[in-house]
């Protein structure tokens, strides 16, 4: 081979071909994982039901029966959406004084993900908390 | 059998090597489509069967690459299409990623142009990572046939790279 070869074929090797389609990655996966995988599997929590879920995730992690099938979810992201505050209507309460009822709502979104499978497990927390403003009157 | 890769991550080996496999599985099929088809069938076929075995594995998927192409031309044209008829229906769709540097560019545009018994040799040697002897096993051709088809195309990549730098 003539060193003008070597140097073409060097170039050539410097050409980058482009990648399988993202169909082709996930058939992939799909074939290459255990049957019992579960991937892809994301769960949303709603505020009345976060504690039964979280114990459903638990129990679903939990239950893998061999360590290499596992998958090994990392925190990627943890959000806190700005507060929504409503000042409502004063109401009157029972020993006569007033107070301003106040809603805040927010949600969490805390998101882990397996590099090896970039599966995603989501919690979507949405917080709800109303406290009463007292209101002097003179 | 013991398995020679026991600890292989075969998903980031893919990952790894999946761009190139592509590109050989293009030399032997009609389309983008059918070359995303064949390299995954290719690669399930040898993850099933072959992954176990000692060496190197990327000539056993090469090997099954070029097996999953030709059955897929068989199946695809009962008639038996001739692999020179292949490379007359190629798409005009890039091969390779956009590159800045014009050289790279103008090699990237010209490969295609090869006739297709040199270029599959290009590839194979380039991107198949394979010695002229392993290329002569796959095509089955002597070792000096691949070579010299190899000498042939490095002049016409020289003939094409030029003509584009006068164009």
């Amino acid at each position: 081979m003539t060193d003008p070869d070597h140097d073409l074929e060097s170039a050539l090797a410097g050409l980058r071909p482009r990648p399988p389609g993202p169909a082709v990655t996930a058939a992939l996966a799909r074939e290459l994982d255990p049957p019992v995988s579960r991937r892809g599997v994301i769960l949303a929590w709603t505020a009345g039901l976060t504690t039964a879920a979280a114990a459903l995730a638990a129990g679903l992690f939990l239950a893998r029966p061999a360590a290499d099938e596992a998958p090994a979810y990392q925190l990627v992201r943890a959000e806190q959406s700005p507060a929504n505050i409503e000042v409502l209507r004063p109401v009157r309460l029972d020993d006569g004084s007033f107070a301003r009822p106040v809603r805040v709502r927010w949600d969490n979104t805390t998101q882990w993900e397996d590099p090896r499978t970039r599966t995603r497990f989501i919690n979507y927390r949405p917080n709800e908390q109303t406290t009463l403003l007292p209101l002097e009157t003179y | 059998m013991p398995d020679a890769h026991a600890d292989q991550d075969w998903r980031a080996w893919f990952a790894e090597h999946g761009a190139r496999l592509r590109l050989i599985a293009r030399q032997w099929t009609r389309s983008e489509a059918d070359a995303d088809d064949v390299v995954q069938e290719a690669f399930v076929r040898f993850w099933k069967h072959q992954r176990h075995l000692p060496g190197d594995p990327n000539a056993l998927v090469v090997t099954s690459i070029r097996r999953a192409a030709l059955d897929l031309l068989r199946r695809t044209d009962r008639r038996g299409v001739r692999e020179q008829a292949v490379a007359a229906e190629t798409e005009t769709v890039a091969w390779f990623e956009p590159e800045a540097d014009p050289r790279l560019q103008a090699l990237a545009q010209s490969l295609p142009l090869l006739p297709a018994e040199q270029r599959e040799v290009v590839v194979l040697k380039v991107w198949g990572a394979l010695t002229f002897e392993q290329i002569g096993e796959q095509l089955q051709l002597s070792p000096n046939t691949a070579a010299s088809r190899w000498r042939y195309a490095m002049e016409a990549l020289r003939k094409l790279i030029t003509a584009r730098a006068h164009d």
